[in-house]
């Protein structure tokens, strides 16, 4: 579904992806690890495209050169020039890391921004539903403004205003960033809901053992490139990779 | 650009040995560095003597244009440290009724009174302004926006310090060349403190401010005090602006809290780059002389000025003077890509 091929990053003149080769499956939940600096975050924006947003607003201001080399491949077709809006009706929206929300907006109308591009009502209402079977502790918040909510509540506000999107593949940048171990456990327990949602997701994460049991195929990156990737149960094998992401 | 290839900008060879202590084993390092400076200051102080060559209108056109670069200085500082004003104007005007105050009532001479003037409209403005340097933005804007309005009409209203009329028949100045050599000078002076300044710990904390005040605040500073002090410094360029163009024309009136002087060192400011000193002062000789060229366009003058922004706005957001400088510390060069992957 994604096909991502020697892709190389440089900000200014330092390289930030390294040659890095990632191929994401229809249905697949999959996870990229690494530890700060790794580059994920640059990794997820430039796949949903903001990074070239990025690059055309820095050079327009004499600000820092972003060069982007490489295939970008989504559904078979190249990507690589698209800008963002156009990946989001292709189907691949971003929740961004350190769950951003509409801060003055109610809850409710965050969510209802989500599915701003779907035409027929009835189904953003439908998605919103959805969500809020997804994460139950949301129905309560309903008219609340997500400025005031806690940090695992906005997780999920951001969440869930990616899946009213309707992505086909879903960017998930570091879910688990500053949540309790309660809120990790309901964040985690939805992404089972979201795969039977036939929706893809490619996750990053630097501390991996949460997440673990639940993805189909990870890859481990450090300084940009990449060092390992495997199914779950051959990364799990690896002694290495067990003490640098799973503490163990 | 060929495929397997990259633009990389990099520093200059001589930019990176003279940021180094070999700058002094050379004179085409030492010339690097300080040429392009050594060059403005000494054009800015051989200029006022072409009297003969550039006549007296463009000798004016040059006082006018240190005018703007004091209140551009004065904006600038108050930028760097957070506080976005719209209303130079205000500093301005207060410095420019504290000298006729002080030259009709009292009789002080020019000496004694731009001084005064300088540092007592300082004082009044950081103690007017400062019940409202809690707001931050937009704001703050507002009010410095509104307040030489409102300091305008309150002398309208109460016909105090000439009313309506102004204070006329001020003691006289030797002459153009002077207040053009005072104004030089003291752009100059201003300019190098300022950098200096912001060099200190005490501009670390200045600029910290700009950045995250919360954080200021959490590490245990006054905000409110610091942020006060910066107004009392940023003012000071500007009462003295105001002190020394009213004693150079004799006369003070409402004009002096015209928009146009909150409005011109702001485009100055956008112009050569906000939150660059020197940037600010080129601002100001680009744009003054500019807008004095346009006279001939009457009415269209207006018009082109809005094109102009529209340009430096939306074209060189960075301002004329990082633009510059960058052109003139770094080059660029295409490297391929691998090399730079080997090396990791």
């Amino acid at each position: 579904m994604l096909d991502v091929k020697n892709l190389m990053i440089f900000y200014e003149n330092a390289l930030a992806v390294n040659n890095l080769n990632l191929d994401v499956k229809k249905g697949e939940i999959v996870g990229v690890f690494g530890s700060n600096s790794a580059g994920k975050t640059t990794l997820m924006n430039t796949v949903a495209g903001l990074t070239l947003h990025m690059k055309f607003r820095e050079h327009r201001k004499g600000g820092q050169r972003i060069t982007i080399v490489g295939q970008q491949n989504f559904e078979g077709e190249d990507i690589s020039n698209r800008s963002p809006n156009d990946r989001v009706k292709k189907g691949i929206v971003l929740c961004r890391e350190r769950h951003p929300v509409f801060r003055d907006l109610s809850v409710e109308e965050n969510l209802q921004l989500g599915g701003f591009l779907i035409k027929e009502q009835v189904k953003v209402q439908e998605s919103i539903d959805l969500v809020y079977n997804i994460f139950p502790p949301l129905t309560k918040l309903k008219s609340r403004r997500a400025g005031l909510c806690s940090g695992g509540e906005q997780e999920m506000i951001a969440i869930g205003m990616a899946l009213v999107a309707r992505p086909k593949l879903l960017l998930l940048d570091e879910p688990l960033l500053g949540l309790s171990p309660v809120m990790q456990a309901i964040v985690v327990q939805a992404l089972k809901d979201i795969r039977s949602l036939e929706v893809t997701v490619l996750l990053t994460e630097q501390y991996a053992r949460p997440i673990m049991p639940h993805i189909d195929r990870g890859f481990i990156i450090e300084n940009g490139t990449l060092i390992m990737s495997g199914t779950k149960e051959e990364l799990m094998d690896n002694p290495e990779v067990m003490s640098a992401y799973f503490g163990m | 650009m060929k495929a397997g290839y990259r633009k990389e900008r990099i520093d200059r060879g001589i930019k990176a040995r003279a940021d180094d202590i070999f700058a002094i084993s050379s004179y085409r390092e030492i010339l690097y560095l300080t040429g392009p400076r050594i060059l403005a200051v000494l054009a800015l102080l051989i200029y006022p003597l072409l009297t003969d060559v550039t006549g007296a209108y463009w000798q004016t056109v040059a006082f006018i244009a240190c005018i703007i670069a004091l209140l551009t200085l004065s904006w600038n500082f108050l930028f760097s440290v957070g506080l976005v004003s719209l209303g130079q104007a205000y500093f301005f005007g207060v410095g420019a009724y504290f000298t006729g105050f002080f030259d009709r009532t009292i009789g002080l001479p020019p000496l004694y009174s731009i001084p005064l003037a300088t540092v007592a409209g300082a004082i009044l403005c950081t103690i007017i302004i400062y019940p409202v340097l809690r707001l931050r933005g937009i704001y703050f804007a507002l009010i410095t926006f509104a307040l030489p309005l409102f300091l305008m009409r309150i002398i309208e209203a109460t016909g105090y310090l000439g009313g309506t009329e102004g204070i006329s028949g001020l003691q006289r100045l030797p002459g153009i060349t002077f207040s053009l050599y005072v104004t030089v000078v003291i752009v100059l002076a201003v300019t190098f403190i300022f950098l200096r300044l912001f060099d200190t710990d005490y501009g670390l904390v200045l600029r910290a401010i700009h950045d995250n005040d919360m954080s200021v605040l959490a590490g245990g500073l006054n905000v409110q005090l610091y942020k006060a002090q910066a107004v009392f410094i940023a003012a000071m360029p500007a009462t003295f602006a105001g002190a020394l163009m009213t004693l150079h024309y004799r006369i003070v009136g409402m004009p002096a809290f015209a928009v146009e002087y909150s409005i011109l060192p702001l485009t100055a400011a956008v112009v050569g780059g906000t939150g660059t000193f020197a940037g600010g002062v080129l601002g100001a000789f680009i744009l003054v002389p500019f807008s004095e060229l346009l006279r001939a366009f009457g009415t269209l003058r207006i018009v082109m000025y809005g094109i102009m922004l529209l340009f430096f706005v939306v074209g060189l957001p960075e301002g004329i003077y990082r633009f510059a400088q960058r052109k003139y510390f770094q080059f660029e060069r295409i490297v391929p890509l691998e090399e730079k992957a080997d090396e990791k």
